[in-house]
């Protein structure tokens, strides 16, 4: 009796505990900076669960980068230190000197989640389009896991489908599950259940996903894999599991028809 | 005269004397600036190079500077001390069924050459 009582408080725990997901982010001030917009764009990074907007220490990243024109440069000493969702995040002001697509990534460090008694880490990239030019929207950057887009990542109109194969160690991962979150900026959204919170589709055979958002706004993409490494644990010593997340962001523009 | 205004003249100059490129690929006008000059960059959305088109350059107050030829290479160079870019430049790219515009701001000739 004694156990069962044990077995069913956990059980009451464990379903109090919020289902959302964690995520990477780097938002950008806008994903189209035209001529009008200025000469630069504002990156705002963290770690957080984005729908409810509850916010995660966001370590110092292994690794900041923007490529250009197939040309990779180091950022990580450029960025600043910030509070994003009472947290520590990271701003970082980017001078866009010349047209076309910036791609801007991060991996972080990992990150122990004891819930999930495993190690995250989530290589997290988006697109940023400058002056009318949209060459290299599509570019892959060779992480150890990513989303390559087979739609063009900005200049999407709310309810269009997004696309994109997903792959791991320069591989598509078949069938692989992708989780989908909105960045519920001012908590306008509310979902009627929390499995409405995080939504998930699966890649097909050849690792590509789709999705298409119900409204306007910066929308999460992670796919999550298994990594074929472990991370000793400091508190334990024990050797435990990575979860590799192949996170991009990507803005839908509120249609503006009737 | 500061960019909104330059911003204004150039779209109501735009707007006055061409219409919208309507074709599926966009025309992409672009203009970096150093001390001694702009170059002048105009390639089409699907990445291939402007081999021919006129480039006008308009003052801040929307008087013409200068009239030259792209290269075909899809760029030209306007040798600063031959314009008047104290209020800023406007240059316009025009290839027969397509235009756009580039805005060189006082800001962007003062950030390239500190003056």
């Amino acid at each position: 009796m004694k156990n069962y009582l044990l077995t069913a408080s956990l059980a009451a725990f464990i379903a109090a505990t919020p289902a959302w997901s964690h995520y990477g982010m780097i938002i950008p001030s806008d994903p189209m900076i035209s001529q009008e917009d200025g000469r630069s764009v504002g990156l705002t990074m963290s770690f957080s669960h984005p729908f409810e907007l509850d916010g995660m220490m966001l370590d110092s990243p292994v690794a900041f980068s923007v490529t250009h024109e197939g040309s990779t440069t180091d950022l990580l000493s450029s960025l600043q230190d910030a509070t994003v969702m009472e947290e520590q995040g990271y701003t970082l002001n980017y001078p866009l000197e010349r047209p076309g697509t910036y791609i801007f990534s991060m991996e972080p460090q990992p990150y122990w989640e004891p819930a999930e008694d495993a190690f995250i880490i989530h290589y997290t990239k988006t697109y940023v389009t400058a002056y009318g030019d949209d060459e290299g929207w599509d570019t892959e950057l060779g992480l150890k896991t990513e989303v390559v887009p087979l739609t063009k990542p900005f200049g999407l109109w709310e309810h269009n489908v997004f696309q994109g194969i997903i792959k791991l160690d320069g591989e598509p991962v078949p069938y692989a599950e992708v989780e989908v979150e909105f960045f519920n900026e001012g908590l306008a959204a509310t979902a009627p259940d929390e499995l409405m919170i995080t939504q998930t589709v699966k890649a097909d055979a050849d690792g590509v996903f789709t999705y298409a958002p119900p409204a306007a706004g910066w929308w999460g993409f992670a796919a999550l894999n298994t990594a074929d490494y472990t991370i000793t644990e400091e508190g334990s010593g024990e050797e435990k599991a990575v979860e590799l997340g192949a996170v991009i962001w990507v803005h839908f523009e509120e249609w503006t028809g009737k | 005269m500061d960019r909104q205004v330059i911003r204004v003249l150039a779209l109501a100059s735009l707007v006055t004397t061409a219409p919208f490129g309507a074709a599926a690929h966009q025309l992409i006008v672009f203009a970096s600036v150093d001390c001694e000059g702009v170059t002048v960059e105009a390639k089409f959305s699907n990445g291939r190079v402007v081999q021919k088109g006129e480039v006008r350059v308009f003052d801040g107050n929307n008087a013409l500077q200068s009239t030259l030829e792209l290269q075909s290479d899809g760029t030209a160079n306007v040798p600063l001390d031959t314009v008047d870019h104290s209020g800023g430049l406007v240059i316009e790219v025009d290839t027969g069924g397509h235009d756009n515009y580039w805005i060189v701001t006082p800001e962007d000739i003062a950030r390239k050459c500190g003056s």
